[in-house]
């Protein structure tokens, strides 16, 4: 399995010169099975970049949605596939009690927010809500479970062979339970995630942003750092930068990170901060 | 071992029964107890960690409910299992009594914790009737 970064950054694209280094695009991660399946975590705005790079043969894609916010989905519009009637695109989300996911998706895609509607789209598209038991695409078994967030929020974990990948952009597991005392049942995002080879995870806020941001549905750093340990995940790769964070910020950030992921018995070289367009082998 | 993930609509529910100041109990789809808060150990002279997780049977002889008779009230009219089987909030009056045998009259409120998968538990709130 392999991925790359196409956005890293949550909450609104924030390009400029800031902001070069770990990029302006939000979330968007694609995966390349080793069948040559392709797919796509979220479309935030990175998966426009990710559109031109495609060749023609993948006319295949699966968009794999963790929920509807703009920073998710405002790449949508603007996905070169999307445009190319051979394309066949599968949009997978979370399900709503209000409306199927394809019309949550076409209160985006439509006036006056767009010009054109999901039906004018000339590719061939389909939106599935994601099961609650596993499915396969491609070479790898995909599993999907909600996550403390803001509304209908998944997490996905998708496995081929030995490794898996779990990714969960949104999270805010610290919310009302102690990562590291509660017993795993209460702990948001735990059997998604637990034993990942690969975990993406939600690390926006620094300890001293969090309290006033509380209930938001994102984790301080060190909430990440407490759950991909407590998970026992194998490489934690922290995601969805706060807009505020510049490179050198981020640099910093990225300093104590590791010096406190040793602290909790992690491997230094095992946590990384997301930037757009890295590459990454997950693979054992 | 470790139990099975909860649904995260029930994670929540305990963080917001946890924060409470109003005496709550969180039980699963099957009626099992998985939590009550300080507010309820008051009333019950007992922490949830101290006894842990009990299904109906270990909870009705352990802490009531019984009737203005001093009967046990069957599980079928309890408002949880209303709440449960029937997914609509649901109300009563009766006596529960804390492991020291202590009685309290109380006014129970059980809401349903409804989700895309169907109910997966339910909140309960007690009242002491002199406050309700």
């Amino acid at each position: 399995m392999r991925v790359k970064v196409w956005g890293a950054r949550g909450s609104v694209p924030s390009p400029g010169p800031e902001t070069v280094r770990y990029g302006g695009n939000t979330s968007c991660v694609e995966i390349i099975l080793s069948d040559g399946t392709e797919l796509a975590l979220d479309a935030g705005t990175g998966i426009r970049s990710m559109g031109l790079a495609l060749s023609e043969n993948d006319s295949r894609i699966n968009i794999l949605l963790t929920h509807l916010h703009m920073d998710h989905i405002q790449g949508l519009m603007f996905f070169a596939p999307a445009f190319n009637p051979t394309s066949e695109i599968v949009i997978w989300g979370p399900e709503a009690p209000d409306a199927s996911l394809q019309d949550r998706i076409a209160r985006y895609i439509s006036a006056p927010l767009s010009p054109v509607e999901v039906r004018e789209l000339p590719c061939h598209v389909s939106f599935n809500e994601a099961p609650h038991s596993e499915w396969r695409i491609g070479s790898a078994t995909i599993r999907a479970a909600s996550v403390t967030h803001r509304g209908p929020t998944l997490g996905y974990r998708i496995t081929e062979g030995d490794v898996s990948l779990c990714y969960i952009p949104d999270h805010e597991p610290a919310l009302g339970a102690d990562i590291e005392r509660d017993d795993p049942e209460w702990i948001s995002g735990f059997e998604l995630a637990r034993g990942a080879t690969v975990l993406l995870h939600d690390g926006q806020y620094t300890s001293a942003e969090y309290p006033s941001r509380v209930g938001w549905g994102h984790s301080k750093l060190s909430d990440a750092l407490a759950f991909a340990r407590r998970v026992d995940t194998e490489r934690l790769v922290v995601f969805h930068h706060d807009p505020l964070h510049s490179d050198d910020f981020l640099d910093d950030l990225q300093g104590s990170a590791i010096e406190r992921w040793a602290e909790l018995g992690g491997e230094p070289t095992q946590l990384e901060f997301a930037a757009e367009r890295r590459e990454l082998a997950v693979e054992r | 071992m470790a139990e099975e993930q909860r649904p995260v609509e029930l994670i929540l529910a305990r963080s917001l029964i946890a924060t409470l100041s109003t005496p709550g109990f969180l039980v699963d789809e099957e009626g099992i107890l998985v939590f009550f808060n300080d507010a309820a150990s008051v009333l019950l002279g007992v922490r949830f960690e101290e006894v842990g997780r009990m299904g109906p049977e270990r909870w009705g002889s352990e802490f009531g409910p019984i009737d203005k008779d001093g009967r046990p009230v069957a599980l079928e009219e309890l408002p949880l299992t209303i709440a449960l089987r029937q997914g609509r909030p649901s109300t009563g009056r009766y006596t529960i009594h804390s492991v020291k045998g202590v009685e309290h009259e109380i006014e129970a409120a059980a809401v349903p914790i409804l989700t895309m998968e169907g109910t997966r538990g339910a909140m309960v709130f007690f009242w002491l009737e002199e406050e309700a």
